[in-house]
């Protein structure tokens, strides 16, 4: 017995690049979609429930970034959309090498991770608070809390947090216009 | 925990109080006392052997009167008070029951007893109806002197009860007399000889000791619960307690032997209790004997006993919606929700609800499942090691256009419900979100 399976065009921009239109069936996860069409495979599928944010993705809006768990969430919600994956973070110097991000480079100065399966989501969720600081500068006092607040939801199994939580704290407390005074 | 509805204008109520303690006042000028359900055989104390044994079946009358879930604020001592109970004319604080002196430590044995049933407490404060002293009123006196033995034998904790924050003249304790001349009945509720056993044991465990109708009943002007029209459903704080009626008990898609498993469980094909009766749950019904349980089933559902086999409600026939409706509530639905409860609303064990079969989607008020939608549920623990996982919120994907026509279309499908949610709704909901308020 086959079920016909019900396929919609999708088009989508993924890390400053358009793609599409693709035929992908209703029901795929972004995060499928990654892995299966574009062979970005950093997103990571850790327990496929929402709840790890290992799967987690830039959304970039007017207003900002948001994280989206792109696990659980319908490719086809992204259609129009602009999401950025780990892969998007770094970029080409004109020398041809390769620059990693602020928060990328603080997360190895800091040994921040070990395993390095979550890693992903944390460069995702670290990056979206930075975002939101460059708007929405706090006060160097609250920055323990707000980057507790961020990185809280992302699970890390070998359990680096603190040291994410370092890197991200120095990083946000050493770059001007983050925080007021 | 029973609270006073929003929706109400204070000026009026405050009138009423005001109108109902003036008749109460008259009343007792003219000699009709407040009367009393409590025996004058309480004030004999019980002996400390007595006390000793009836404890441990106090700590049952404890679970299932759930004492605990108003009397511990969240990360306080337990039964030290604290927790606020919003109204619309300020905040009332749960009070310390601990055996300290800033709780009920001087209480005697009948002190105990006219607390619990008349709502007076020593020196003739009265209590506020918050207290459901009116269910209470319904409670043996042997139950009620099982609850003081066992209330008695906890831990003292000093803590000082926090001062309400009632605005005039909601704070004139003295009005509650003629309150309680109107509203408290004069007669305790019976066995009714023509009903089994089971069937009142259930009406003493609902009524009485459950205080179920003290949500799930309305309220009338003077905020008493409404006998015309007793557990038709009410809305607390924001969420609508639903209709537990035998009607409303199967419109939400329960049988006997379901609504016993749930209130044991607190999870069922109908979904997970939230909210409130996530604490009711917690606190009380699963720590309550399997026969009470099934004496409070028989008795919601009005029945002599429990029928041998479960009976299945028949799910509500689908309502067609609107083509543009549903093909702009399907991509809602595909991309937020069906990663989660599944393609067809079945859920995922220990993960998520199933939402085709959930109550949400079927009782009369669509507001238990926008709330749930804009501003999301946290994880739950329930018995047998079960949990759900955290829902998000999604008021900031969903606009209320969005969000109204995904709430349709679901209860639409699977509630059979042809009412439309309008953005109105929504926005109101959305509005009126209060971060504390959720459970």
């Amino acid at each position: 017995m086959s079920a016909a399976i019900e396929t919609r065009d999708l088009t989508l921009r993924v890390n400053g690049e358009t793609v599409g239109p693709l035929p992908v069936p209703v029901g795929t996860s972004l995060l499928d979609f990654l892995h299966e069409w574009l062979g970005l495979t950093g997103s990571r599928m850790g327990c496929g429930q929402g709840i790890c944010h290992a799967c987690t993705v830039m959304v970039e809006e007017e207003a900002g970034p948001r994280e989206m768990r792109s696990c659980i969430t319908g490719a086809h919600w992204f259609e129009g959309r602009s999401v950025r994956t780990v892969e998007g973070h770094a970029h080409t110097a004109p020398d041809g090498s390769l620059v990693l991000s602020p928060v990328q480079t603080a997360f190895i100065e800091n040994f921040a991770f070990q395993c390095g399966y979550c890693t992903p989501g944390f460069v995702t969720g670290a990056s979206v608070l930075v975002e939101r600081l460059k708007r929405t500068p706090v006060r160097r006092d609250e920055v323990e809390r707000v980057v507790t607040e961020a990185l809280d939801p992302h699970i890390c199994r070998c359990t680096g947090y603190v040291r994410y939580h370092q890197a991200v704290r120095d990083l946000v407390l050493a770059t001007p216009g983050l925080t007021t005074a | 925990m029973p609270t006073l509805p929003r929706s109400l204008p204070a000026k009026r109520l405050g009138g009423a109080l005001v109108a109902s303690a003036l008749v109460g006042a008259a009343l007792v000028a003219s000699g009709v006392l407040e009367r009393s359900a409590v025996s004058r055989e309480v004030e004999a104390p019980l002996t400390q052997e007595a006390m000793r044994a009836l404890a441990p079946r106090g700590a049952k009358v404890a679970a299932a009167a759930d004492c605990f879930a108003c009397h511990t604020a969240r990360g306080g001592a337990p039964y030290a008070g604290g927790l606020p109970l919003e109204t619309p004319f300020g905040t009332i604080y749960a009070t310390n029951i601990t055996p300290s002196a800033e709780g009920i430590g001087g209480y005697s044995r009948a002190d105990f007893h006219r607390a619990l049933r008349d709502g007076i407490a020593p020196g003739g404060r009265h209590l506020y109806p918050a207290m459901p002293y009116t269910s209470y009123r319904g409670l043996s006196p042997d139950d009620v002197d099982a609850l003081y033995a066992y209330m008695m034998s906890r831990p003292p904790v000093a803590v000082a009860n926090r001062a309400n924050t009632l605005t005039f003249p909601f704070d004139q304790r003295w009005t509650l007399a003629g309150w309680n001349i109107l509203n408290l009945p004069a007669q305790v509720v019976t066995p009714d000889p023509k009903q089994s056993d089971l069937w009142n044991r259930g009406q003493y465990v609902a009524d009485a000791l459950g205080h179920c109708g003290e949500c799930h009943t309305p309220r009338n002007a003077l905020q008493a619960m409404r006998s015309d029209a007793a557990l038709q459903g009410a809305v607390i704080e924001g969420v609508e307690a639903p209709d537990i009626t035998p009607a409303g008990l199967r419109r939400m898609g329960f049988d006997p032997h379901s609504l016993t498993r749930f209130m044991a469980k607190g999870l069922s094909a109908q979904g997970g209790a939230t909210h409130q009766m996530f604490d009711v749950v917690h606190y009380s019904t699963q720590h309550m004997d399997e026969a009470d349980l099934t004496a409070l089933s028989a008795y919601l559902f009005d029945r002599d006993a429990l029928p041998a086999e479960p009976e299945r409600p028949a799910a509500p026939a689908p309502v067609a919606v609107p083509q543009a409706v549903a093909m702009r509530a399907s991509a809602s639905y595909d991309g937020l929700c069906a990663g989660c409860h599944g393609h067809a609303g079945e859920g995922i064990p220990h993960v998520s609800v199933p939402l085709r079969s959930n109550a949400l989607m079927r009782v009369s008020g669509a507001s238990g499942l926008i709330r749930a939608t804009l501003h999301g549920l946290p994880a739950q623990r329930f018995p047998d090691n079960e949990r759900m996982e955290a829902m998000p919120g999604f008021a900031t994907l969903l606009d209320d256009a969005a969000l109204a026509d995904l709430a349709t279309w679901m209860r639409a499908q699977w509630g059979g419900q042809d009412k439309a949610v309008t953005p109105d709704e929504v926005a109101r909901l959305r509005a009126g979100h209060r971060a504390d308020a959720s459970n």
